[in-house]
């Protein structure tokens, strides 16, 4: 069978007729200079001219476009798809990557300068010289509570967000909790609400006063938006309903052993629940560091 | 003598191009509200009144003369083509309610004024629970406390006469003088000062419009509210209102204390409006 790449080079196209990571230069400084408006309204989403990429939108097209406009000869790319490097996606895009840049990527979140996500945060701290870039079905958090879009950005323009709470206050009426459960809303900098994406309650946490720098890109919805190191990000939270993480009691990973990940079910052989770390490369440095040990 | 709560000046609305000869045009004298020579339907012209303190006031007119429309302004939801309305609340009256940027003039809604629209339609959303629409004033107030939005919302629905077990059920399901009640309710939550009520009775039942009326006459003068109250029905207006102005075709033919008006009305079409009433 011919391979794209067959395909590509018998029309006489080479991986070297694309730019340096792949965008075209002028994309590239559009979306930088698009990034830096973001980290300059923490929270704010910036609308971009989202480009056509190898993979359809809403298939991580935000997250690579902001990774390829970041990279450069001294970074290190660490992909991961749900918490796992060897996702198909995070697996394709590693290799999109190097192909196209030349540089070399990784699977320890320790190594990597800048990690693209999907759906989690790593378990491990990240550092002032990491950026994360997490890929962003939806960017308008009030999407769900009013469906013009101009609407939501007067309210956004207004900080007009009382159809915001009422939805929680409905939700707690009805369920006796917020029922959000991946992409719980966040007040960013005490001024926007912003919608993390779908990471679990479990990383809301960890983007509040990070030291790290936190890049969301919606490729199909042509938004960026940022939190930058040291931002408050605090969940939207009734006093007396206050927000909670994923309750893990009891319960550690099947693999590794650790009690203080999230975890993610399945069903055993024997038909029995069992919980895994959903970060891989923090489930493989626990276990090394135990084989080590032992 | 303390000063009117509220002071609408030339407050007038016009709806298409405007041309020198739509004041002249239009009017009771003329018979219309539309411009003969420019076709601009001229919805309000020249429209002043004072509301002082714990008043109300009661504005009457058939279909068209223009009363919904001072409402709807004065509550933002239309913005006037010319005209002042100082406001107590906004800015110690120095300058027009109609000059607010979006932020005031949401300030002015949530903290200031409750409106009661004729069709509860507009004023509640019927996808939110009865709770919920009251809710929704007090957390545009920052209010963060679920059991204190709850004990909140639960007196004053209450206070409207709607059974606090269906708090936290749709009034979409609610019969029409139980969504007007819960209207009543969302409206009084964050105790305004000035109530606002565009025809808060009709197309309820005669039992239940009653109730109603006696419902806010007894709010009213219970929090000593300062109160306009818009209505074609004249039983309404002697029930309510301390003092009325009469509309016609977008203009105010009469206004005085309402049992003057009543008993002895000097224009025309007031006198018309009386005897028709009887």
């Amino acid at each position: 069978m011919t391979s794209v790449r067959q395909l590509v080079q018998d029309a006489g196209v080479s991986a070297s007729a694309y730019s340096y990571g792949f965008l075209d230069e002028t994309a590239k400084r559009e979306i930088r200079r698009k990034t830096l408006k973001a980290i300059a309204i923490p929270g704010y989403q910036v609308p971009f001219g989202s480009r056509e990429m190898p993979v359809s939108r809403g298939w991580g097209t935000g997250g690579m476009q902001l990774t390829l406009s970041l990279v450069g000869p001294d970074d290190v790319v660490k992909v991961i798809d749900q918490g796992d490097d060897a996702g198909v996606n995070a697996a394709n895009i590693r290799r999109l990557v190097e192909r196209t840049t030349g540089l070399s990527t990784t699977l320890e979140t320790a190594m990597a300068s800048i990690i693209q996500s999907r759906h989690r945060i790593p378990e491990e701290a990240l550092r002032s010289d990491q950026i994360l870039v997490l890929q962003v079905p939806v960017p308008e958090p009030l999407r769900n509570v009013e469906r013009r879009v101009s609407a939501a950005r007067v309210m956004h323009a207004e900080r007009d967000y009382s159809k915001m709470w009422l939805a929680l206050y409905e939700d707690i009426v009805r369920r006796g909790e917020v029922s959000f459960g991946a992409g719980y809303p966040v007040m960013v900098h005490g001024r926007y609400i912003m919608a993390p994406s779908p990471i679990p309650r479990w990383d809301i946490p960890l983007l509040n006063q990070s030291d790290a720098l936190y890049l969301f890109g919606a490729g199909r919805e042509k938004r960026i938006y940022a939190v930058p190191p040291h931002t408050s990000v605090e969940p939207l939270q009734f006093d007396d309903y206050p927000f909670a993480v994923e309750d893990f009691d009891g319960k550690s990973c099947a693999r590794c052993g650790a009690n203080d990940t999230f975890l993610e079910e399945s069903i055993s052989e024997v038909g029995m629940p069992r919980f895994r770390c959903s970060d891989t490369a923090h489930c493989d440095k626990v276990l090394e560091s135990r084989e080590v040990g032992t | 003598m303390t000063g009117p709560i509220l002071s609408v000046s030339d407050l007038s609305v016009i709806h298409g191009n405007e041309c020198p000869d739509c004041r002249t045009s239009t009017g009771p004298e003329v018979g219309t509200n539309t411009c003969a020579s420019c076709g601009a339907v001229v919805a309000c012209t020249d429209v002043s009144f004072d509301v002082y303190p714990g008043q109300v006031l009661g504005i009457v007119g058939e279909s068209g003369s223009g009363k919904s429309t001072v409402l709807q302004c004065i509550y933002q939801d239309l913005a006037p083509t010319r005209g002042d309305a100082l406001f107590a609340e906004f800015e110690q009256g120095d300058r027009s309610i109609w000059q607010a940027n979006r932020r005031q003039r949401r300030e002015l809604r949530t903290y200031s004024m409750g409106m009661v629209y004729q069709n509860p339609r507009q004023g509640l959303n019927l996808l939110v629970t009865a709770g919920g629409n009251i809710a929704e004033r007090l957390l545009a107030a920052d209010w963060r406390r679920v059991e204190d939005i709850r004990d909140t919302a639960s007196h004053f629905l209450n206070r409207t006469e709607v059974p606090i077990n269906r708090m936290d059920d749709f009034p979409a399901f609610f019969s029409g003088g139980m969504q007007q009640r819960v209207q009543i309710a969302k409206a009084l939550a964050n105790n305004p000062t000035l109530m606002l009520l565009d025809e808060p009775t009709t197309g309820l039942d005669v039992s239940v419009q009653a109730g109603v009326l006696d419902l806010l006459r007894e709010i009213q003068s219970s929090k000593g509210m300062t109160v306009i109250v818009v209505s074609h029905d004249l039983a309404v207006i002697r029930l309510l209102a301390d003092r009325t102005l009469v509309m016609r075709h977008g203009q105010v033919v009469e206004s005085g204390l309402t049992d003057q008006i009543l008993e002895d009305p000097q224009h025309s079409y007031t006198q018309l409006l009386v005897n028709s009433a009887a």
